[in-house]
């Protein structure tokens, strides 16, 4: 109780920071350079179990018609939370939306949501993909009876909310908060800002200096937007899409999209709203060059006689130096908004900048494959002995798996394929090693859970599985930190964690590979 | 274990706080009433029948109605002297489906006693409401259950007023695949300075000659008219062929006009019979 509570107090951050209790990490914190946040927090106050809910509505794919689209399709971390490669989402039956995914982070400063700014609070914002017949083509309604039917939510809303019931306000609000949590204020720029030890280049300087210049009427503030709607000149013969003037329908407003904030930029490629502009080169080439008049063009655009804005190469090469200071890999890579955790040791050498979700790593040569099949086998085996409470098997089949993990021969690999068993190995090795140290269940179970996560990082990039692979989560777990399991089946198979004294844990499964 | 006084006092505490609140209970009972508002859908002169019946509008197309549904809410009524009650808001929004008729009567409770010459309400949901908090969208305006197909999420707001049907005067042109007109009007202003239409519409009735009467413990009936054909016709006669679907454009300014004068006093009414529905009270109940 008194932890949650301090949870609690840590949600309203930004007043309350001072009485976060030091080893919880606070969920929401405003950056120090950054404006007071706009959403209301005292109206939805930020918990542990109400953002961990939010994060599983988030990933489910319950939330469409079929069950095979989650807002995580389409907002992807390791892309800014936008969809990558693609300039319109890619939504259910393959149907394509009208326009390219927006990022999904600093939320609590944003006033107005979606590229027309028809939704006027976060709150609302999931009711429109959900409602969209090209993105989920669900009704609120139906996921809410969908989430009532299964065993697993309602604990978890019980957690969250103190009591099983499902309804709309509960779920959205689990929504916003765990949106809430998305805060990316951790790119060399901000560090520069605070004075955190980051010193940007000359070119960086200069091209900052420039932005706040030529560009900072509308991408102002640490934000990098005035959070308005214009016109910006883009090309209306390639998409009639007249934007803000569809809620407001105001002449005005025609052609006026939302100006968007300019962090992780290096991530969200395509650009723009219909996604039309690849690189970020092609955007500025547009603002000095290829800015089209009409009669709602933005005024900004059109000084002194000259459309757009005037920029030389030199300039334009340092704008796009700066921009890259305002990419922030802490949160890319912060497994606190990651579906399933991506790898978390530090990487080092030349594989340092990889981002592994980009990689192909599938694994085709025969002698590995027999030698991970053989693991998979053991992994059934251990799964087994721990839903039937039998230590030595589970002992057993962690020492065989363990030893065909230390010496599968790492020679047969490509480099990069070497480079990534090496750092999940450090993870999955540690795990196998400490359950075929014991043969007590307890123990077993300790480490069952991050076992089978990084088991699932490696079958998901070796591509090992034959069938669909099942993801299993049960929030009570380890302590209520929460464990991981597989199966192919889609049944749960029971609960590894808690064996013959299985109970409701609120269990979530999701297929995770085809 | 210690017998102390402490395990004595807050019962009594509580005793006290319980039959102060039943007091005070009985006191509010003792001055108010309810009314109940019976609302009667038609079509000019007309019962409305869905989907089985023809109607012609004031532009000569003929229609049939499937669907039809609106929010009336903010019920104030009238004193002779001019005053008005006010019933608390939070108990004042209703969705009226024809095809639920149980929906079609609506009761307003706590009435102070007295006699009132009028009722005035509001025709969809007022700004305040629409851009409220999610936890203030209870009942019908839960937008994940009662209200679901009353809203919508791309232009953050509720539908007020639904009118869908058939008519021989749609044309089959475009995507369209069967001659369905669609009404679908909301649009409450939009927020601060980021304004879009307002389509909120007030109605503001007269009980004529008649005494409303509220009476202590007991509930007064009066029925209202919904007339459906008033959204086709009046300041701007619909043709059903120009426009066969209206949801959001400019053109629903001038459907949002008509509909503003569907409402008229219909009179005493008597209890309705058993089964024609058990009634709805307030959203939050």
């Amino acid at each position: 109780m008194t932890l949650k509570t301090g949870i609690a107090l840590c949600g309203f951050g930004v007043l309350l920071l001072s009485f976060c209790t030091k080893n919880e990490p606070a969920l929401f914190e405003k950056p120090a350079n950054f404006p007071a946040p706009t959403y209301k927090f005292a109206e939805n106050p930020l918990t542990a179990d109400g953002v961990a809910l939010g994060k599983m509505l988030f990933y489910d794919a319950l939330l469409s018609k079929d069950n095979t689209i989650s807002c995580g399709s389409c907002h992807q971390l390791s892309a800014g939370f936008t969809q990558h490669g693609h300039a319109l989402s890619h939504g259910i039956n393959d149907l394509l939306t009208k326009r390219n995914s927006m990022p999904l982070f600093n939320l609590a400063w944003s006033t107005d949501f979606g590229w027309d700014g028809g939704v006027h609070h976060l709150d609302l914002f999931p009711l429109v993909p959900l409602q969209n017949p090209s993105e989920m083509d669900e009704t609120l309604a139906d996921v809410l009876e969908k989430l009532r039917k299964t065993n697993q939510y309602p604990p978890l809303f019980t957690r969250a909310f103190g009591s099983p019931e499902i309804n709309t306000e509960r779920f959205l609000k689990a929504l916003s908060q765990f949106m809430l949590t998305m805060v990316s204020a951790d790119s060399r720029y901000d560090k520069a800002m605070r004075n955190e030890g980051v010193t940007l280049t000359e070119a960086e300087q200069e091209g900052l200096a420039l932005v706040r210049q030529k560009c900072g009427n509308c991408h102002t503030g640490e934000l990098f937007t005035d959070n308005k709607f214009r016109n910006n000149g883009l090309k209306r013969e390639l998409n009639t899409d007249e934007g803000r003037y569809d809620i407001t329908l105001l002449n005005e407003d025609r052609f006026r999209f939302k100006v968007p904030g300019l962090r992780n930029l290096a991530v969200t490629a395509p650009y723009m709203h219909d996604g039309r502009l690849e690189t970020l080169e092609a955007v500025l080439d547009h603002y000095s060059s290829g800015v089209e008049d009409s009669p709602t063009l933005d005024p900004l655009l059109k000084q002194n006689g000259r459309l757009g804005i005037a920029l030389t190469a030199d300039e334009k090469s340092k704008i796009l130096a700066f921009l890259q200071t305002l990419n922030d890999d802490t949160f890319l890579k912060n497994n606190r908004f990651a579906e399933f955790g991506l790898p978390e040791k530090p990487q080092q050498g030349s594989m340092a900048t990889i981002d592994w979700s980009k990689v192909d790593l599938t694994l085709t040569n025969p002698v590995l494959k027999t030698s991970f099949d053989k693991v998979m086998g053991y992994y059934r085996d251990m799964l087994n002995g721990l839903l039937a409470e039998d230590g030595a098997t589970v002992k057993q089949s962690a020492l065989r798996m363990l030893n065909i993990l230390k010496n599968v021969d790492r020679s047969q690999m490509t480099e990069q394929q070497r480079a990534f068993y090496a750092l999940v190995y450090e993870d999955l090795g540690f795990d196998t090693e400490h359950v075929g140290e014991t043969g007590l269940i307890a123990h077993q179970r300790d480490h069952f859970g991050d076992l089978s996560k990084n088991l699932y990082r490696l079958v998901k990039a070796f591509h090992l599985n034959k069938k669909p692979l099942y993801y299993h989560f049960c929030p009570k777990a380890v302590y209520n930190q929460g464990g991981y399991w597989l199966t192919e089946t889609a049944d749960s198979k029971g609960n590894p964690f808690f064996g013959k004294h299985d109970e409701a844990c609120g269990t979530i499964s999701h297929v995770v590979l085809e | 274990m210690h017998k102390t006084s402490y395990n004595h006092n807050p019962m009594k505490t509580i005793l006290l706080f319980v039959a102060s609140i039943l007091v005070a209970m009985n006191t509010v009972a003792q001055k108010t009433g309810s009314v109940e508002i019976q609302f009667d859908n038609v079509v000019g002169n007309q019962d409305l029948v869905l989907k089985d019946k023809t109607y012609t509008n004031a532009n000569g197309d003929e229609f049939a109605v499937s669907l039809f549904q609106y929010y009336v809410s903010n019920f104030r009524l009238t004193r002779k002297d001019g005053s008005e009650y006010v019933v608390p808001q939070d108990e004042s929004y209703f969705l009226i489906r024809e095809q639920r008729p149980e929906t079609q009567r609506i009761v307003l409770k706590n009435i102070p006693k007295g006699t009132y010459v009028g009722v005035s309400f509001v025709i969809g949901v007022d700004s305040l409401r629409s851009a409220s908090d999610v936890s203030r969208r209870q009942g019908c305006l839960d937008v994940g259950g009662e209200g679901k197909d009353m809203y919508w999420a791309w232009n953050s707001g509720y539908i007020f007023v639904k009118m869908e049907g058939r008519s021989p005067q749609v044309p089959m042109t475009g995507n369209r695949k069967d001659l369905v007109f669609m009404y679908h009007i909301g649009l409450f202003g939009g927020m601060g300075d980021k304004k879009t239409l307002n389509n909120i519409k007030a109605a503001n009735l007269s009980f004529g000659a008649d005494k409303v009467r509220v009476k202590t413990d007991d509930i007064t009936r009066i029925g209202i008219k919904t007339d459906a054909s008033k959204l086709l016709n009046g300041s701007t006669n619909v043709s059903i062929a120009a426009n066969p679907s209206v949801m959001g454009g400019p053109y629903s300014k001038h459907i949002a006009d008509n509909y503003a004068t569907m409402f008229s006093y219909d009179g005493l009414k008597k209890e309705l019979p058993a089964g024609k529905g058990a009634g709805v009270v307030g959203m939050n109940e």
